[in-house]
């Protein structure tokens, strides 16, 4: 069963530049997908219209059957998104009250959202920070937080964006054994990367993006050879003809 | 990005974190309005109760002098503006300004009660969430049909949200530009427009990128609001808060 389904999607700014072209696109539930491309391919474009947070020109994009712009708060709600930079993610002053911002906003009533925050927290094992700053978390903490945040709305797709900017070989472990986690739970996961060394032993489908176009779409191993003509660097791993690892062994 | 600012939620077990922000909001409004009124006994009884009370919730009052500074300047504006400007008997004469003890009692007065309103805010802030602040002042503007309560209460809530982000920002700027040699710009508009204009620009950056993650988490103003319940404690406080007043207000 498809869970993401586009057909055409085109997004042209405001200023004319076109972010998309004509992408038509189908992921299956529960699938594995790193979408890759150098900076301005429109891999963030693409991942925005799968909530609404961007229109599009032209096309149609549905998320479990329906139309995204049918029902916005049903998308957004079905679509977690982690964005690149958690630190303006963060919307509470305590872990909790940021966590509980998603289901006070989907006018949960008090009981379930706290049943739904502890689930999360506990999920991403920030329990025991549940009355702590989330300014005052580490990198790899901040961006539990945010997954905490998304999870609370109990979506079925979860994208990253760029999930591993700016964090150490810890916090990287940390992030991508929980990507797993979810996916194991049966969440489709889309990671937008142009580093594909760090998900790139775990992903079941590479979708590589220029100009707004997917250029290759296919099994990571099958693929990879490809990506540095458009501007993605291979993991070392494939240079030498070896199997990529898991960052997590 | 490690401490924020003082000026922000600390969460914690104290008396003050404890009570509902309504009657903590009355409490700012009955102190403020007492301290205007009251003479120096009266300044010198509340500044010692805030005193144990931020102790007590464990404020840190080192730095949050340190970002009181500006403050500070405010405040011997308005002392030399009452020392040079009030008549009475001559401390010190300078040609034909003359600086009098009435003058100085009078502006030492009003600083001392707008430091004590000025820490009363902050001892609010630092005990409570902006989420319940939010959530009072929406129910306080309720039965006002023509004010637009959840829009104002939201906008509280973002100002709140806003503000330490805002000075962090300035601190990342400033040392930026110091690490430059802005120092050797004597020129204060220089230095105004250089740390102004990129200031303005992240905040604005900041603040798209806050709106896109609000908005993909089903933003709207109708959400379940904190829940806000009134304790015995809270009753206790108000009946100590009023005895407190009155007895400031007889002496």
């Amino acid at each position: 069963m498809n869970i993401i389904e586009i057909e055409n999607l085109t997004h042209r700014f405001s200023d004319g530049t076109v972010g998309l072209d004509r992408i038509s696109l189908k992921i299956q539930a529960g699938a594995f997908v790193m979408i890759t491309g150098p900076n301005g391919s429109g891999k963030t474009t693409l991942i925005r219209h799968l909530n609404g947070l961007l229109r599009p020109t032209d096309g149609c994009v549905k998320v479990a059957g329906v139309s995204v712009q049918k029902d916005l708060t049903r998308a957004r709600r079905l679509v977690g998104m982690m964005f690149q930079d958690a630190d303006s993610q963060i919307v509470g002053e305590t872990v909790y009250e940021d966590v509980a911002f998603g289901p006070e906003n989907l006018r949960l009533d008090h009981g379930q959202i706290h049943e739904r925050v502890a689930l999360a927290l506990d999920a991403v094992g920030l329990k025991h920070f549940a009355q702590q700053r989330p300014h005052l978390l580490s990198g790899g903490e901040k961006r539990r937080l945010a997954i905490a945040g998304i999870l609370a709305m109990e979506p079925r797709v979860i994208a990253f964006d760029e999930p591993f900017s700016s964090l150490d070989y810890p916090g990287v472990k940390q992030v991508l054994s929980q990507i797993l986690t979810l996916h194991e739970a049966g969440h489709t996961i889309l990671v937008i990367t142009h580093d594909l060394e760090k998900v790139f032993a775990h992903a079941e489908r590479l979708i590589v993006m220029q100009k707004g176009k997917i250029v290759r779409d296919g099994l990571p191993a099958e693929i990879v050879g490809d990506v540095e003509a458009f501007g993605v660097r291979a993991p070392c791993a494939s240079y030498l003809g070896m199997e990529v690892r898991s960052w997590l062994n | 990005m490690a401490e924020l600012t003082s000026f922000s939620f600390h969460p914690g077990t104290s008396l003050l974190h404890k009570l509902d922000v309504r009657f903590k909001l009355l409490f700012l409004i009955l102190i403020s309005l007492v301290i205007l009124s009251s003479g120096l006994w009266g300044l010198i009884i509340l500044s010692g109760l805030i005193t144990v009370l931020a102790i007590h919730s464990r404020m840190p009052l080192k730095s949050g002098f340190k970002e009181f500074r500006l403050f500070l300047i405010f405040l011997s504006l308005i002392l030399g503006a009452r020392m040079l400007t009030v008549p009475g008997t001559a401390l010190i004469e300078i040609q034909s300004m003359a600086i009098t003890r009435q003058g100085l009692v009078s502006g030492v007065l009003i600083c001392w009660r707008m430091v004590i309103i000025a820490l009363l805010g902050f001892l609010l802030v630092f005990s409570t969430p902006s989420s319940e602040i939010k959530a009072a002042v929406e129910r306080i503007l309720k039965p006002l049909a023509f004010v637009p309560g959840k829009r104002i209460a939201t906008m509280m809530g973002l100002i709140a949200r806003f503000i330490p982000v805002i000075l962090n920002q300035a601190r990342e700027t400033a040392e930026a530009q110091r690490a430059r040699c802005i120092e050797n710009r004597k020129n204060p508009l220089y230095r105004l427009a250089r740390m102004g204009v990129p200031l303005i620009r992240r905040t604005f950056e900041q603040a798209d990128r806050l709106i896109v993650a609000m908005e993909a988490r089903c933003y709207s103003e109708n959400r379940t609001d904190s829940a806000l319940s009134a304790t015995r404690l809270d009753w206790t406080a108000l009946l100590i808060v009023l005895m407190v007043c009155a007895w400031i207000l007889s002496i």
